[in-house]
């Protein structure tokens, strides 16, 4: 058994190292950025239309921060980690996990449309306070939501582990003809309270870049032209992280593939949990080292 | 797990740090060095030009140009100067200055001034050294970054630079994607043998750097 563990992770991590080495990721950074500041200077160009008036600006507006969201979900951020581990780990489908993606990033926008409409309209609190309680408060809290997370898929991924060890004493007993209680169990994503706490610590932390819109439109007395620009930089960041969400499942197939019992099926979905929620804990806690110190 | 173990995984949290962040906000900088008579560095002069975005963010939170007329009043440029030079004690204003291998305290910000042009918000300073330094054999190296990537300074040459003493010399060095991960190697390297690197001396692998040599 222990020699099966130690194969499959090891072949993940050789997988995942010659992916991660081949990716030029300082250059894809570069230009990320680059098309960052190119996008975010039309998102001022376009506020600044609507200041003034014209009614075209709305779409300028629309189009420059979906595009802007896109590119700026192609930094490391915290939404991928979940969801890249996530898909890694889950039982679910790539439909289910593709719907998920979508709704944390709508709900991300939800919060910053809340926030901006809450504290600045209610309590006049100013965008560079709403900025600091985001990176101060917001963004820390979701890092540790999302480590949590990666917690819970470790516990899943030992406790099926131990099981599967059971298992075998126990010469296929209870798991024979219950198919059922053996592999669910390590089925993440594929209940609702799953699938809300992933929502919930993604959608915590707004994007900065969505609350100064907001701000900036609410300032130009357009916060309903606001507030649909920061949606459709929910759907562009959705769009960049679908493919994270796909790699994750691309990545959860290939492995399945050297299965070949349903013990087999089992021990790699039970090590994809480990890995996965490894992953994102490190990474997560990585994130938050700077708050800590 | 071996010290070697923990120290790497400690450099690779570190190195996330700068590299992880996403940028918000795009500063292009301009940099001057200015020397005394008697031949000795005295400040730096900086000048960061924000993005557009970033300009429009600045007239919200500081409620600038209430009259919609496009142009600063004086009212407007003294809340700009106070908010960009007026620092807390702990920060540096992203900029830092190696003398001889080391770190070199500066002062805090003068002579400050403010302008609006093709709809961005340029600030610019002197930095006073705490001490005059003569620059000798070791080259001196102005660094501008974030340590936590907020903001993504890019630095571009001075429109009219200000005069160097006869054989001295400042080149922008930009940053090199391939500088970095090698440095970045080295690092990994040398961690078998050494102790854990301190975190602030990761930031400036990522960043632009100004090389000044003299003599």
């Amino acid at each position: 058994m222990w020699l099966r563990f130690g194969i499959i992770v090891l072949c993940i991590l050789a997988t995942g190292a010659a992916a991660w080495s081949i990716v030029p990721w300082f250059d894809i950074r570069r230009w990320a950025a680059g098309e960052q500041h190119t996008f975010q200077n039309a998102m001022a160009g376009a506020l600044r239309g609507i200041q003034a008036g014209d009614p075209k600006a709305v779409w300028t507006l629309c189009s420059a921060t979906a595009a802007y969201g896109f590119f700026h979900a192609l930094g490391p951020g915290h939404g991928k980690v979940l969801i890249g581990g996530a898909a890694l780990a889950s039982g679910a489908t790539l439909k289910r996990l593709s719907i998920l993606t979508v709704l944390s990033s709508l709900a991300q926008a939800a919060t910053a449309i809340f926030l901006v409409g809450g504290l600045y309209f209610v309590l006049q609190i100013g965008s560079a306070d709403l900025a600091d309680l985001t990176e101060a408060w917001l963004a820390p809290a979701s890092y540790a939501a999302i480590a949590a997370i990666g917690a819970v898929l470790v516990f899943r991924g030992a406790r099926s582990w131990q099981k599967i060890g059971q298992t075998k004493q126990a010469a296929h007993d209870y798991c024979g003809h219950a198919h059922g209680p053996c592999v669910n169990d390590v089925a993440t994503l594929t209940s609702t309270s799953d699938a809300v706490a992933l929502i919930a610590s993604i959608a915590m932390r707004p994007c900065t870049g969505a609350l100064f819109v907001l701000v900036i439109a609410a300032r130009f007395d357009a916060f309903a032209v606001g507030c649909l620009a920061v949606i459709t930089m929910g759907l562009g960041t959705a769009a960049f992280n679908l493919t994270v969400a796909t790699s994750g499942v691309a990545a959860r197939r290939l492995a399945g593939l050297g299965a070949r019992d349903r013990q087999g099926v089992q021990a790699i979905s039970a090590t994809l949990h480990l890995t996965g929620g490894v992953l994102i804990i490190a990474i997560s806690i990585g994130m938050l080292l700077p708050y800590l110190g | 797990m071996s010290h070697n173990f923990w120290g790497l995984l400690f450099v690779v949290m570190c190195l996330g740090g700068p590299a992880k962040a996403h940028p918000h906000v795009f500063v292009d900088a301009r940099t001057g060095f200015i020397f005394g008579t008697d031949g000795q560095l005295e400040a730096l002069r900086i000048s960061w030009i924000y993005d557009e975005f970033t300009t429009l963010i600045l007239f919200e939170s500081l409620n600038l140009d209430q009259d919609g007329d496009g142009q600063f009043s004086d009212a407007d440029r003294a809340a700009v100067i106070d908010g960009e030079t007026n620092w807390d004690r702990e920060y540096k204003g992203d900029v830092y200055l190696e003398v001889a291998g080391q770190d070199y305290p500066l002062g805090r910000p003068e002579a400050a001034a403010v302008t609006l042009e093709n709809n961005q918000v340029e600030v610019s300073f002197d930095l006073p050294l705490s001490q005059s330094v003569r620059i000798e054999d070791t080259p001196a190296f102005l660094r501008l970054y974030d340590p936590v990537f907020f903001y993504a300074y890019t630095i571009l040459p001075a429109i009219d630079p200000i005069d160097l003493p006869e054989g001295c010399q400042a080149q922008i060095v930009p940053f090199e994607p391939n500088a970095a991960e090698n440095a970045l190697q080295e690092k990994l390297t040398a961690l078998g043998r050494e102790e854990v690197p301190t975190q602030e001396n990761v930031g400036r692998l990522f960043s632009d750097e100004v090389r000044l040599t003299c003599g």
